[in-house]
């Protein structure tokens, strides 16, 4: 196992810039809905994954968020999320019929660790959100995200979200995170 | 027309006869706030469940209308329910939304209270108070009246509100029953809750609405999530019950029911859209508990005011937050002892049809913000709904089997039932009137 702090500054480098250029691309096919091609980022067993987060008190947080198995806003794999972006194409989609607006920044991203081909990550995001004329939506939170090579080129393995917010202040999360 | 019905408080918002809304009573503030009087102050709520609070000292916190309520497992494990206000200043003395606690105390000068919300402890009692307050006297408020049925807690804050069995009525009684005969139920860890800028009573309104189904819903049933037949069947079942329950949807008519037990018992036959759900009744227990016309029955149950009983193994609670706003509150439940793909497939379904980002609900949210937005233009509000779908053309079974229903097609009998009950509720001054006044449920033709 490499350990990203005992590589080198210029290897540690390249590393980040490659992990942030992948998120970065990634973030922009959501934005520009070419979903098609984000779900093309995706390996075979994604696990995409928002727990439910509820207040506790500080005694108590460490049950702030529920565990994998437990009920979660999203718990997809690639045949799930395929569905997702399937049905918005389908017509009838009325969540994404007038199209919401959206806007994804992704800062702070760092690398935890690095293991053969896969790169755990780290960052925070916002993903603002308009509809219609007055709707206004925007979430930011932090996601772990583990990039594997495969073929020499970066894809997803895996998405946890985990939002700064216990009650969704949305009708609907019609969106991709 | 109209502009005075609201104005005197005691002509119908609701014309039965035609099926036709007032709409002005999902927007009108005063209206708003008799609902919290006259039905959530006074009706039996859906509080949670019994094994999301299984040892004395948890807690779940919820709202009775806007009334914030602490349920808590006391030390003799029995279920408190108790308002969270405290009764010196009325600060919170309950912040988190679920937790293990000996006691609560208040964050603004300490006063104690314990699990059954009686005041053990004031910093100063002798020294600032002089003992002069007797704390028998200032715990924290308690709901009139706590009652659970096969593990669904509810309580009310009317002390005049009749037992909770009665209050449910057979219909209220089979509709927590057609979830209860799933097996030995467990909450999942986990409420999804989110906000929707509706009037409560349009998300109540829609847990009949099997019309909006394929157009609403069109996108997930083009992609497969479910089928067209299993999600608006031509065969459908309505029971209406007294103070407003109800069940409606599908259901399968006599000769689905007949051919379903005959492929089981020989083998052979297609699958029908009716087998999941036919399936969970298989055990002759569970069609005795139903009954003949339960155990055919496939539809959602409203308690109401506002607790949807879903097809998923969960159940919605509708808060109303304002006219403009609604929460919605998804509870999940596992049989205990059931297989790892039945599992499997319980938090499949629980994942990925409802909730804010569930293949399904999506798309309900903005349609219904969009009605309630409909009754806020000054003209448009005088504009009246139409509720009539069905009205006059359907029959209420009575039989032997003692459980009265409409056996039909797509219908809004359901969604007129709930505005009727709606309107006794608001025109009753307190339970003994409605018990003296409410309608009991239709007989022959509706
Ligand atoms: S408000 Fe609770 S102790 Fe003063
Ligand atoms: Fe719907």
């Amino acid at each position: 196992m490499a350990v990203f702090e005992d590589l080198s500054l210029q290897e540690r480098m390249l590393l980040s810039f490659e992990a942030q250029e992948f998120l970065y691309r990634e973030a922009a096919l959501l934005d520009e809905k070419k979903l098609d091609e984000w779900l093309a980022l995706l390996t075979e067993d994604i696990h995409y994954w928002m727990p439910l987060r509820r207040t506790t008190t500080a005694k108590e947080v460490d049950r702030e968020f529920t565990r994998p198995g437990d009920m979660a806003l999203f718990d997809d794999d690639l045949q799930t999320l395929n569905l997702r972006v399937r049905r918005l194409g389908m017509g009838r989609a009325w969540a994404e019929d007038p199209p919401s607006r959206t806007r994804r920044m992704v800062t702070n991203i760092r690398i935890l660790r690095c293991e053969g081909d896969e790169i755990l990550t780290t960052c925070n995001f916002q993903l603002y959100r308009t509809r219609l004329n007055s709707e206004e939506d925007s979430w930011i939170g932090r996601r772990e995200d583990l990039l594997r090579r495969v073929d020499g080129e970066l894809r997803l393995a895996r998405r946890h979200i985990f939002l700064e917010q216990t009650v969704i202040l949305a009708q609907n999360m019609s969106n991709l995170f | 027309m109209a502009e005075s019905l609201i104005a005197t408080g005691r002509a119908p918002w609701f014309d039965v006869e035609h099926g036709v809304l007032d709409r002005r009573i999902y927007t009108d503030p005063d209206i708003y706030a008799e609902e919290l009087e006259k039905i959530f102050a006074r009706a039996w709520n859906f509080v949670c469940h019994e094994t999301q609070i299984p040892d004395p000292g948890d807690f779940f916190m919820n709202y009775i209308g806007e009334d914030e309520v602490i349920v808590v497992r006391d030390r003799s494990g029995a279920i408190q329910v108790l308002l969270n206000s405290c009764p010196h200043r009325g600060n919170t003395v309950c912040r988190a939304e679920q937790g293990h606690t000996n006691s609560f105390l208040c964050s603004y000068h300490g006063w104690n209270f314990d699990l059954t919300g009686g005041l053990i402890g004031m910093p100063g009692e002798d020294t600032f108070y002089r003992n002069d307050v007797d704390k028998s006297e200032w715990g924290l408020g308690r709901a009139a009246q706590v009652a659970s049925y096969k593990g669904f807690v509810f309580a009310t804050l009317d002390p005049e509100a009749p037992p909770l069995e009665d209050y449910l009525g057979w219909v209220g009684r089979l509709g927590i029953d057609t979830l209860a005969t799933h097996g030995d139920l467990v909450a999942v860890d986990g409420v999804v809750k989110n906000r929707i800028k509706c009037n409560w009573k349009l998300a109540v309104d829609n847990l009949y609405d099997w019309y909006h189904v394929k157009i609403s819903h069109g996108s997930a049933l083009r992609a497969g999530l479910l089928t067209d037949e299993a999600m608006a069947p031509m065969d459908q079942m309505v029971i209406l019950g007294e103070y407003g329950h109800g069940i409606g949807g599908p259901g399968m008519s006599e000769e689905q029911q007949a051919e379903f037990d005959a492929r089981m018992a020989s083998g052979k036959g297609e699958p029908q859209w009716y087998d999941l759900q036919a399936q969970r009744r298989l055990d002759p227990a569970v069609r005795e508990t139903l009954g003949p016309i339960g155990t055919r029955c496939l539809g959602h149950p409203n308690i109401f005011p506002n607790l949807w009983i879903a097809l998923t193994r969960q159940v919605c609670l509708r808060i109303p937050r304002g006219p403009f706003e609604t929460e919605l509150w998804w509870f999940t439940f596992m049989p205990k002892d059931i297989s790892e793909e039945e599992r499997r497939h319980t938090m499949f379904m629980a994942n990925h049809v409802f909730g804010p980002a569930g293949l399904l609900e999506q798309d309900d949210g903005e349609n219904w913000s969009h009605s309630t937005r409909g009754a806020r233009g000054t003209v448009t509000r005088r504009q009246p709904l139409n509720f009539s779908m069905g009205r006059g053309h359907d029959r209420v079974e009575d039989d032997a089997s003692g459980q009265h229903r409409i056996e039909t097609v797509v219908n809004e009998h359901g969604q007129r039932w709930t505005y009727q009950a709606w309107q006794e509720w608001m025109l009753a001054d307190n339970w003994q009137e409605l018990i003296a006044n409410h309608s009991m449920p239709p007989k022959g033709v509706v």
